[in-house]
């Protein structure tokens, strides 16, 4: 993890990352003394309920003696929690673990006098060193520490927000008069990477659903999860219905259930519906790219340990500027197997120039192959020409040759004399009776 | 020689001492108290080959100590073994009733229930996870079911005794849960006992602990204040604990909120105030330790620690305060393994048997060389 120069030195940088202690947690073996010294149920006898308990407390108390120096509380159950292992000790960290984009790097750096003599005018620095930048943590070249006995010690505290991925690394270095009046310099470093601790992948069409991916090695409890609309947008979260509403009132009022993604690959989507703001902005779409909004994100892992990330702009899909627009208007509530059917479709030309004559037909799927709701007649309709901004109504006649839940598909529809042919609807889904 | 008299059925005599439930069992505790885990395995080898146990209820009880010792001693498959040699627990064999003479009018079985009870944790220790999840979760409803029996009968004490059993188990599968970083679930299982009345403020404390854990900050602080409501509202001392220990879980709670706020100097105040309150309060003597640690002070935080050890060392002698001094001796001694050793020699005259010693070997070189 570092690497030091050779040369004897006075001087020795001891560092430890100063992340939040841990509750270290394992389920001892405990034993109540009265499930160690009768059977099981000898209670059931009213003479051993009797005569039993006072001797068990008498032996307790005695174990448990604390001036009598025994370890009885090594194996003794005195309260039941007691059987979970999880005292309330903290533990300091012991290894350096996973750095992560977002979290603050803390760290304790202690500069020892392994000598057997005073060092002077000590200038110690302390900076992180990434690919991009160099970041000083600590310098105390204006007021040098006057000096550092012989197995003394200077410590201080660093901490550095983490900003970029990869390779970081703390560089410590001391500048001082050793006791032959030597002025000797001594670097030590000491390397760590920041890793990725999250994916967002974003699927949308009018709502906003975005995937958040735990890549780091403990479970992230997701402090707030906060969609920042663009300018011309209003978001709305939506969340699934609460689903325990009816708990037992006298439960303690803390049981509001954590988002909590698992580690290593675990998820957690969000929904959030956009609108909007108002529909003059309509017109400020701008063909090509339509900014959505940002994604903020806190999270907490071991004792609150904190870390934020935010997004870059989450795109929605560019907004061509569609110069035809075909919809479904109606269709017949009752659709019969093998009974020809009537749609009511509408064509609009949104462009100031007129359009057409067009084709509208029903495009053959090729991974379905053969389509169970088919034109009925001729497989082209030939449709007029439409003027600027003007519309046309039209119907076409369908057929299902399948019972039950069937698609209506790839209504498609081009202009035959620009050449051009439009994306086809979205499929709809009708159901088909027998007669 | 003389045959040693069968020890007589316990409870129907006047009950002097423990050596009325067993064969010599003061001297069995007493060694168990003082943690000589190793001597009560030679002490039951002996009584088993001069056949000093007579009474079945004897052989059970000494072979509980010596399962209980060699898991104490984490040598985990000879406890299994040892368990093995006898029939399945609810065998006849096990029953007060199959021995009418020796126990006369009693009913039941005689199994010592922390047979159950370790047995059904041995497999996670031996490797074996699910195993031993499926028998906690068994051995849960084997209580369960217990538990209705004897409240069909009226049996109001042994009722009592089964269900402090379920809380132990209970807390025992969350404390597994947890080890596995299964947060959800371990929530799920203390809600369950909330809701079972076993609400009482050391688990409301630990539920607070899990929050925090997961970093579910407003929510630990819900579960602290509970807890001081629960010490403000005390009727009597109805939740195991005294009014000095109750004082102190509270201002134990208060120093983690302070902890996690960074504001050290108030978690130390809070911990200081326990001391003062109780010297013997470990786990604020190990917690202030550790802010000093935060406040650049880790010349006073390896005070505390070692003399927390020189004090009261039966108290604070533990492998999670030593884990914290000697990471504390790596960072302010370049040569820290002299000092280790000290420690190291001081443990091995001090500590029980089951001290796991390894703990002092904190293997990670934090001196960038």
């Amino acid at each position: 993890m570092s690497t030091a120069p050779q040369g004897t030195h006075s001087l020795a940088f001891r560092v430890m990352r100063l992340c939040k202690p841990s509750f270290p947690v394992d389920p001892p073996f405990r034993i109540d003394l009265a499930d160690l010294f009768v059977g099981e149920d000898i209670f059931d006898d009213p003479l051993a309920a009797a005569n039993l308990p006072p001797l068990l407390s008498t032996q307790l108390s005695k174990s448990m003696d604390s001036s009598d120096l025994t370890y009885g509380s090594r194996f003794i159950l005195q309260h039941p929690s007691d059987a979970m292992g999880f005292s309330g000790l903290l533990l300091l960290p012991q290894s350096f673990g996973t750095i992560y984009l977002g979290e603050t790097f803390c760290s304790y750096i202690s500069i020892n006098n392994n000598s057997n003599f005073e060092v002077r005018d000590i200038i110690i620095r302390a900076e992180i060193q990434t690919e991009r930048q160099r970041i000083l943590l600590l310098d105390t070249t204006k007021s040098p520490v006057e000096s550092i006995r012989a197995s003394g010690r200077y410590d201080f505290i660093v901490e550095h927000d983490v900003k970029e991925l990869g390779a970081h690394t703390l560089v410590c270095t001391a500048l001082y008069n050793d006791s032959d009046g030597e002025r000797k310099y001594l670097p030590q470093f000491f390397k760590f990477v920041a890793a990725n601790p999250l994916s967002v992948r974003t699927k949308e069409i009018t709502y906003l659903e975005a995937c958040i991916e735990n890549h780091t090695k403990t479970n992230l409890y997701m402090d707030q999860v906060e969609f920042e609309p663009a300018p011309h947008w209003s978001a709305t979260g939506l969340k699934a219905h609460e689903l325990h509403p009816a708990d037992n009132s006298s439960t303690v009022e803390v049981f509001k259930p954590p988002i909590l993604i698992r580690s290593g690959g675990g998820i957690h989507n969000h929904l959030y519906q956009l609108k909007l703001a108002s529909p003059e902005s309509a017109q400020m779409k701008v063909e090509g790219t339509n900014i959505l909004g940002k994604l903020q994100m806190t999270w907490r892992t071991n004792l609150g340990e904190l870390g934020r990330l935010q997004t870059q702009q989450i795109l929605g899909t560019p907004i061509s500027r569609k110069e035809i627009e075909l919809q479904i208007l109606e269709i017949p509530s009752q659709i019969n197997l093998d009974k020809s059917f009537s749609v009511h479709l509408n064509l609009t030309n949104h462009a100031d120039r007129e359009l057409g004559p067009f084709e509208v037909w029903l495009s053959q799927d090729s991974v379905h192959g053969k389509k169970n709701v088919m034109i009925n007649g001729l497989q082209t309709m030939v449709l007029p020409q439409v003027g600027a901004f003007g519309s046309s109504d039209f119907h076409l006649n369908l057929i299902a040759t399948k019972l039950g839940v069937q698609k209506i598909s790839g209504i498609t529809v081009s202009d035959t004399r620009e050449k051009k042919t439009f994306d086809p609807l979205p499929d709809v889904e009708i159901f088909v009776e027998s007669d | 020689m003389e045959e040693p008299s069968p020890t007589p059925d316990p409870p129907t005599n006047q009950l002097g001492s423990l050596n009325d439930l067993a064969h010599e069992l003061a001297s069995l505790e007493d060694l168990a108290t003082r943690g000589s885990w190793r001597s009560i395995l030679d002490k039951v080898s002996r009584a088993r080959s001069l056949n000093l146990l007579t009474s079945p209820h004897d052989h059970l009880i000494y072979l509980s100590y010596n399962v209980l010792a060699f898991s104490k001693l984490r040598r985990f498959s000879e406890a299994s073994n040892e368990i093995d040699t006898l029939d399945d627990f609810n065998s006849s064999y096990y029953k007060y009733e199959t021995y009418p003479r020796l126990y006369p009018n009693r009913s039941g079985s005689m199994i010592p229930f922390s047979l159950r009870f370790i047995h059904a944790q041995l497999p996670i220790k031996l490797g074996n996870r699910q195993e031993g999840l499926d028998r906690c979760y068994l051995l849960l409803k084997f209580i369960r079911e217990k538990i209705k029996e004897k409240e069909s009968h009226d049996l109001h004490d042994s009722v009592r005794i089964w269900k402090r059993r379920e809380n132990s188990v209970l807390n025992c599968l969350i404390g597994h849960h947890l080890g596995d970083k299964e947060f959800s679930l371990s929530l799920d299982l203390i809600k369950d006992l909330i809701n079972r009345d076993y609400l009482d403020p050391v688990l409301v404390s630990k539920l607070g602990y899990i929050q925090m854990q997961i970093g579910d900050i407003e929510g630990a602080k819900g579960s602290f204040n509970s807890v001081e409501t629960m010490l403000n509202e005390r009727k009597s001392d109805e939740y195991f604990l005294s009014e000095v220990q109750f004082r102190n879980l509270v201002n134990r709670n208060k120093a983690l909120v302070y902890l996690v706020g960074k504001d050290y100097v108030s978690a130390v105040r809070e911990y200081e105030e326990c001391i003062e309150r109780d010297h013997t309060d470990v786990v604020a003597l190990n917690n202030k330790a550790l802010c000093l640690m935060y406040l650049r002070d880790l010349s006073d935080s390896i005070k505390v620690l070692e003399k927390a050890l020189e004090r009261i060392p039966t108290i604070a002698l533990n492998e999670t305060l030593v884990i914290n001094l000697c990471s504390m001796y790596e960072l302010a001694y370049v040569n820290h393994s002299e000092i280790k050793r000290t420690l190291s020699n001081w443990i091995v005259h001090v500590a029980p048997d089951d001290f796991d010693a390894s703990c002092t070997r904190v293997l990670i070189s934090k001196d960038g060389r």
